[in-house]
């Protein structure tokens, strides 16, 4: 038997019901499973791997998900599968309507079976156009923006210093860009890093 | 071109949901978040202008759309392939900014990965990383 774990056989597996844990997958943690794995896609152009859109049906640990591009796609949940909405949480957290980022590999009938799953997730560059408690006001490409500070869980990196919970240096007309969760009911996001501009 | 080493993230382009659905096909019209793309902060006197890396001492040349970089997350090691689709990051605006890993460290944001190539070489969950980019 090979030492080196195939990773597409063991995701594979999983999807199909084998008996995988995220423990005995060990790798899967996002930033050590991106680094076994050589990227084949043609630079420019689509990843098979990877899916964007958002969800129209669960059912039981598959997702049904309308790209936004209107295209339909298969996700797979497995027992080795991260799932990221604001922070690392279960599958029981995603719903229908919810929008995501997906990264896995192809099974033979077309579903990926997901490595990563990252819901609601975004990445804004933004200008604070107001500051109010618990929340800042975001121009985002000339739309407005509410963003919540999630006490315990949001922070700041100010200038590239480490991130600490204390967002009270956040100043109107500074720019940011703040990694969050989209709210698809209210169009607002929660804070999870807001890296602010020196 | 000589390898330059500093910050890397990711942006949403093309079709999307949320907030990034005003974001459009970028500055070469052809940007996909789904796709193997980058904008980059030199694509034209336009788009120089306004992310003006020179302002924090970098001297980016002027790449157009579809010229291909490859960049390498100094955090793994992993790198990925993916060509012009848009003008960015604002350089300037995060001047001196420096993100490290362990001694691996980048200083300065010089690119934007899309989505897809982003999460090709680390977590989308973390919104920034010390990058090397070249051309081959």
């Amino acid at each position: 038997m090979p030492q080196t774990l195939d990773r597409r056989r063991l995701l594979a597996t999983a999807a199909l019901g084998g008996v995988v844990g995220a423990t005995g997958l060990g790798s899967l943690a996002p930033e050590a499973a991106f680094a076994a794995e050589p990227a084949a896609v043609e630079p420019g152009a689509p990843d098979p791997n990877f899916v964007e859109g958002r969800i129209s049906k669960i059912s039981g640990h598959l997702l049904l998900v309308t790209g936004s591009d209107t295209v339909l796609h298969s996700i797979r949940i497995t027992d080795g599968t991260s799932i990221w909405k604001l922070h690392p949480t279960t599958f029981d957290q995603v719903a229908i309507g919810d929008g995501l980022y997906a990264r896995g590999v192809r099974l033979p009938d077309g579903t990926l079976a997901a490595d990563s799953v990252w819901v609601n997730i975004v990445n804004l560059h933004a200008h604070i156009a107001a500051v109010g408690r618990n929340l800042l006001h975001l121009d985002h490409k000339g739309q407005r923006i509410v963003a919540h500070v999630v006490p315990g869980r949001s922070a700041a990196v100010y200038n590239g210093t480490p991130a600490i919970s204390d967002l009270s240096l956040l100043r109107v007309g500074r720019h940011v860009q703040v990694l969050g969760a989209w709210h698809p009911d209210t169009n607002e996001i929660d804070i999870a890093t807001v890296y602010a501009a020196a | 071109m000589a390898a330059i080493r500093g910050e890397v993230s990711w942006f949403c382009c093309g079709t999307a949901w949320g907030p990034c659905g005003t974001a459009g096909g970028g500055a070469c019209g052809t940007c996909r978040s789904g796709n193997y793309q980058h904008a980059w902060p030199n694509t034209s006197d336009a788009c120089y202008a306004i992310t003006h890396p020179d302002t924090c001492g970098l001297s980016m040349s002027r790449r157009t759309c579809g010229f291909r970089h490859y960049t390498t997350n100094l955090c793994n090691g992993s790198r990925v392939g993916t060509t012009i689709a848009d003008c960015g990051p604002q350089t300037d605006l995060f001047c001196g900014e420096r993100t490290c890993c362990g001694s691996a460290c980048g200083s300065n944001r010089i690119i934007d990965l899309t989505p897809a190539a982003f999460s090709a070489i680390g977590s989308l969950s973390v919104g920034l990383r010390p990058c090397s980019v070249d051309t081959v």
